[in-house]
């Protein structure tokens, strides 16, 4: 990721350019972290762009470009849980937990992006993955970090450790734990390879 | 074989991050523990399930680059206090070296002087007190005396010029006051005996004005009398004369009807 690098040296050195354009090729990845940890869009939005001001302010003091990555994941993560308390205090719910029903007054049409597929299709998709969002909010918030990390943002587990803060042996620890608890939720849920199949 | 699987190296083979003799080492285990395997398989199943949640589109918000390039070394604020602080040392080294200050310090005396240095004066032997008094009284009692003499002259001076002034204005002033007096008597008889015969004449004007108009109307209003007069006396004559003719023709008639009876009587007498 040479072009990344030259880019965080830029960055680094106070070039405004190369810091907007890390953060359009960083955004959708934190943004989708926030998500999958709080599952609200609204929450996942706040730790996004929390997590680029802060880049933007601390990028300077960044010691090796080779740790950029872990380094932002480790901001998105303080912000997930500096977030998730507030939300425990607040002991608000928001109004995307109110899930309408099936058919046509669904929200799951509006949030279909890719229309030219079969919207059916798309529909059982996103409500799949609704399903499976809820069993990963089910975990531990360590847990579901270290899962979310090493599952969907594609991260080694050294870079986790790093991120985190932890050893490597925690770091897998705590992914196999996460694993063996999805393992258990989905049989509790009867979600199993052919009910998937089926779904799909 | 001595080889122990545990929770570190299952995660790091699911997802790929062991050496190829760590993996040839827990494959063999696995040849040999099939449980293990299973174990792997359904954590493998796991992943593949959580592998069908969606990845959320989003857009980044638009970021306001800045065009213009990082701050020189030359723009920078360090530099520019560093190099506003050497510029005034310079400038004081200059001021310095053209001006030549001396500071010096000594017998509890601070000096700070510029350009040369200014020879230092002789100091006068001291007087005694007695001859300071001495020189002050003197001094004084030539500066009383020569005060008292301008002081005399002066007052005398001041008085004759006073005198003076004083005899000359009270001339000019009697003989303004007389000559003002005598003018404004004139010219105040004379205003009074103008304003007397204005208003004499206006007077009279009014008056005669007043009585020739009031003898018009009398003239007028006598005329009209005698004429209305002269009217009802005409209209009198008019209406007597119309009489007069009126009883003339009705006696004509009756002397014209008598005529012609006594014409036509004559005759009838005679047949008798």
């Amino acid at each position: 990721m040479m072009h990344s690098d030259h880019l965080i040296v830029r960055a680094r050195e106070g070039d405004k350019n190369a810091q907007g354009r890390l953060v359009q090729l960083w955004y959708k990845r934190i943004y989708n972290f926030g998500y999958k940890f709080f599952f609200d869009h609204d929450l996942a939005m706040e730790v996004a762009q929390k997590t680029f001001i802060s880049m933007h302010k601390n990028v300077g003091s960044l010691q090796e470009v080779a740790r950029f990555k872990s380094w932002l994941y480790t901001i998105a993560v303080n912000y997930c849980r500096e977030e998730a308390r507030k939300k425990k205090s607040r002991r608000s719910f928001s109004l995307n937990d109110l899930r309408p029903g099936e058919g046509e007054e669904s929200y799951r049409w509006e949030e279909s992006h890719q229309r030219h597929e079969n919207p059916e299709r798309q529909l059982r998709q996103t409500e799949l993955s609704d399903l499976l969002q809820e069993c990963l909010m089910q975990l531990s918030e360590e847990q579901r970090e270290v899962v979310i990390m090493k599952e969907y943002e594609g991260l080694k587990f050294r870079e986790i450790a790093e991120a985190l803060n932890i050893s490597e042996n925690t770091v897998k620890s705590r992914m196999y734990y996460g694993l063996d608890g999805l393992k258990k939720i989905l049989e509790q849920k009867k979600i199993t390879k052919e009910t998937l199949g089926y779904e799909l | 074989m001595n080889y122990k699987l545990d929770k570190g190296i299952l995660m790091a083979y699911l997802y790929g991050e062991l050496t190829e003799q760590e993996k040839e080492k827990l494959e063999n285990y696995f040849a040999q523990h099939p449980e293990a395997l299973e174990q792997l398989k359904a954590l493998g199943e796991v992943r593949n399930a959580m592998s069908q949640v969606q990845e959320k589109e989003v857009i980044a918000p638009p970021v306001f680059a800045d065009s213009n390039p990082p701050p020189s070394v030359w723009q920078s604020g360090y530099f520019k206090i560093s190099l506003g602080i050497a510029a005034s040392i310079l400038f004081l080294l200059v001021a310095g070296k053209i001006l030549g200050p001396e500071i010096r310090y000594a017998q509890g005396e601070l000096r700070i002087s510029f350009g040369r240095p200014q020879p230092e004066k002789k100091e006068t032997p001291m007087l005694s007190e007695k001859e300071i008094k001495e020189m002050i009284a003197s001094s004084l009692a030539s500066n009383n005396e020569s005060q008292k003499t301008v002081r005399e002259e002066d007052h005398k001076k001041l008085m004759q010029t006073l005198v003076e002034m004083n005899s000359k204005k009270m001339g000019v002033l009697a003989e303004n006051t007389s000559q003002a007096s005598k003018e404004q008597v004139q010219t105040f008889v004379a205003g009074l005996q103008e304003q007397n015969l204005k208003l004499m004449k206006d007077y009279l004007q009014l008056n005669s004005s007043d009585q020739k108009k009031y003898m018009e109307n009398l003239l007028v209003n006598f005329s009209q009398y005698l004429q209305e007069q002269r009217k009802q006396d005409l209209q009198l004559v008019q209406s007597k004369m119309n009489y007069i003719e009126k009883n003339n023709s009705q006696f004509r008639q009756e002397t014209e009807q008598l005529l012609t009876s006594l014409i036509s009587t004559p005759v009838r007498k005679n047949n008798y």
